[in-house]
């Protein structure tokens, strides 16, 4: 049965699904309050974000004179905000769509969903940890949140654990070690995982992570924040300065769910276009669609962005925690899975 | 023994992990963070009925168990045990409660099913797609004027209780789901 017929059976989900309202205008209202100003920057773009493992929904425009180009929707409105972030606008924040083609079924993906992108001026990645922790209080209205059967206590500031502690604590696995392709791949061969001549050391860190640390954040009754990630795990974001193997980039969750990618923003314009250079290098190997890179933004970092930091939020999974329900399609009236039919 | 991508693992699949046969019962796409594929599973044990979890990479390989399905008939469950009976032969399989406890409300004695077998031992069934049962209890309800029709808990001869329509009644033979375990239509 189709959710549209579900609550028409049972109007009191119509609630459920109105949640996303409220959140909507709670997220509006608290970046309003807090000297943000909304933005609308557009979905369909010539070239699309350049990260390896995102596959891009890809069409044609056409003119009236007969020609035709391609376009990409986009996978995150980043490009497009840090240009107007040199333009001078300040702090800006978006709610929009963006698109991830091929990815698979699951109660947290939707190929079409709701993304909630911030960025502050002269500020770093630790502002927008207090920005997080302030707006999930706001939308939740106090610091207990009810999820699935279990209490989370909202209260700032967060625990907070870097990626190398968290594999330390939860997977025994050293600094060096970690950093370490072949010391990584050995470990995890010896942990039991399944690695051969194919097997890269970035599917190694996350397999870990997924079986060894991220079951332990999920027993946890707070939410967590995950920072200062390998260098190679943050494309976007700054290297720290007092560890430059690693980046100023964080991640948060509540109940096992990661609502949130951070980074202090790389604005040296060389280096990003270095990191860029390789990503598309690595879509190729990959197989991903084939495309180039943006110029316009590399020249928006040339001409000069202010340092600032940034974040983008599942504002669906948001909905998910403040209506309480498991599966993304009960915050979404017409689900993908619905649409296209696709198994679950 | 097969084997297939572990982003192509299904739900009822039976999969060796750790060179033990086990009954996905769960998969989910896994992302982290933007990087590669995952699929993260849900894992019976088909020796010991524990469940595990566990996070493969996408492209990597799994060993299928290889299953073998024959129609036996449900006889009867004996607190630990449900048992099957090939017709012909006479020959009985036990499958352990725990295995199917999910399945046990939707037999019926003397319906037919698919018993699944690793290495001869029964580890499984396989139901038809949807089953009739008929209601032994459900309350009368006031069906008034609704335009929108919620159900009413009702009790069906295997002891399960299923969400059905208003104008179910006692004595009803409903088919339902096994799927869902919802009601599909009246069959009386």
């Amino acid at each position: 049965m189709r959710n549209w017929q579900k609550i028409r059976e049972n109007p009191s989900l119509k609630e459920t699904f109105l949640v996303r309202e409220q959140v909507i205008d709670g997220i509006r209202h608290f970046f309003k309050t807090h000297n943000f100003h909304e933005v609308d920057t557009p979905l369909l773009v010539k070239y699309p974000g350049t990260e390896p493992f995102l596959e891009v929904f890809e069409t044609q425009l056409k003119t009236a004179e007969g020609q035709s180009q391609r376009g990409f929707l986009i996978t995150s409105p980043e490009f497009a905000l840090k240009k107007l972030l040199t333009a001078g606008l300040g702090n800006i924040f978006q709610i929009c769509k963006a698109f991830r083609n091929n990815e698979g079924i699951s109660s947290k993906h939707n190929p079409e969903f709701t993304m909630i992108e911030w960025y502050r001026v002269d500020a770093d990645y630790n502002d927008i940890m207090r920005d997080c922790e302030q707006l999930l209080m706001s939308l939740n209205g106090g610091n207990k949140l009810t999820y699935q059967g279990r209490e989370y206590d909202l209260t700032s500031p967060w625990p907070r654990i870097s990626v190398a502690q968290a594999f330390q604590k939860y997977a025994q696995v050293d600094i060096d070690s970690l950093l370490s392709e072949e010391k990584l791949l050995a470990i995890g061969k010896q942990k039991g995982y399944q690695v051969d001549s194919q097997t890269t050391w970035e599917q190694i860190y996350n397999q870990i992570f997924a079986n060894e640390i991220d079951p332990q954040l999920a027993k946890l009754n707070t939410p967590i924040i995950i920072y200062d990630y390998p260098v190679s795990q943050a494309a976007l974001s700054r290297k720290k300065i007092s560890d430059p193997r690693f980046a100023e980039r964080f991640e948060f969750f509540i109940g096992g769910i990661e609502l949130g990618n951070a980074f202090s923003e790389l604005n040296d314009a060389q280096e990003q276009e270095a990191r860029i250079d390789l990503d598309l290098q690595e879509r190729k190997k990959l197989g991903k669609v084939d495309y180039g890179k943006d110029n316009d933004f590399i020249l928006a970092l040339k001409t000069g962005m202010p340092n600032s930091a940034g974040i983008a939020v599942g504002v669906d999974r948001l909905v998910m925690l403040i209506a309480d329900v498991s599966d993304i399609s009960q915050t979404i009236f017409f689900p993908a899975t619905e649409i296209f039919g696709l198994d679950s | 023994m097969g084997s297939v991508k572990a982003g192509n693992i299904s739900k009822n699949d039976y999969i060796l992990f750790k060179d033990s046969p086990y009954l996905v019962t769960k998969t989910e796409f896994h992302a982290p963070g933007k990087g590669s594929a995952f699929m993260k599973c849900r894992l019976k044990s088909v020796v010991t009925s524990n469940t595990v979890e566990f996070t493969f990479k996408s492209n990597e390989t799994v060993e299928t168990a290889d299953v073998e399905s024959k129609e036996l008939q449900f006889l009867y469950q004996d607190g630990e045990n449900v048992v099957f009976m090939d017709p012909r032969t006479f020959d009985q399989a036990e499958v352990p409660m725990g295995l199917i406890e999910d399945k046990i409300g939707f037999l019926t004695p003397e319906m037919r099913c698919y018993v699944l077998f690793y290495q001869e031992k029964a580890i499984g069934i396989k139901l038809p797609t949807n089953v009739k049962l008929k209601v032994i209890e459900a309350q009368d309800a006031v069906a008034g004027n609704r335009v929108n029709a919620p159900k009413k808990p009702v009790i069906v001869e295997t002891g399960m209780e299923i969400m059905a329509p208003l104008f179910v009644k006692t004595g009803d033979v409903l088919s339902i789901s096994t799927e869902t375990g919802e009601y599909l239509n009246r069959v009386n």
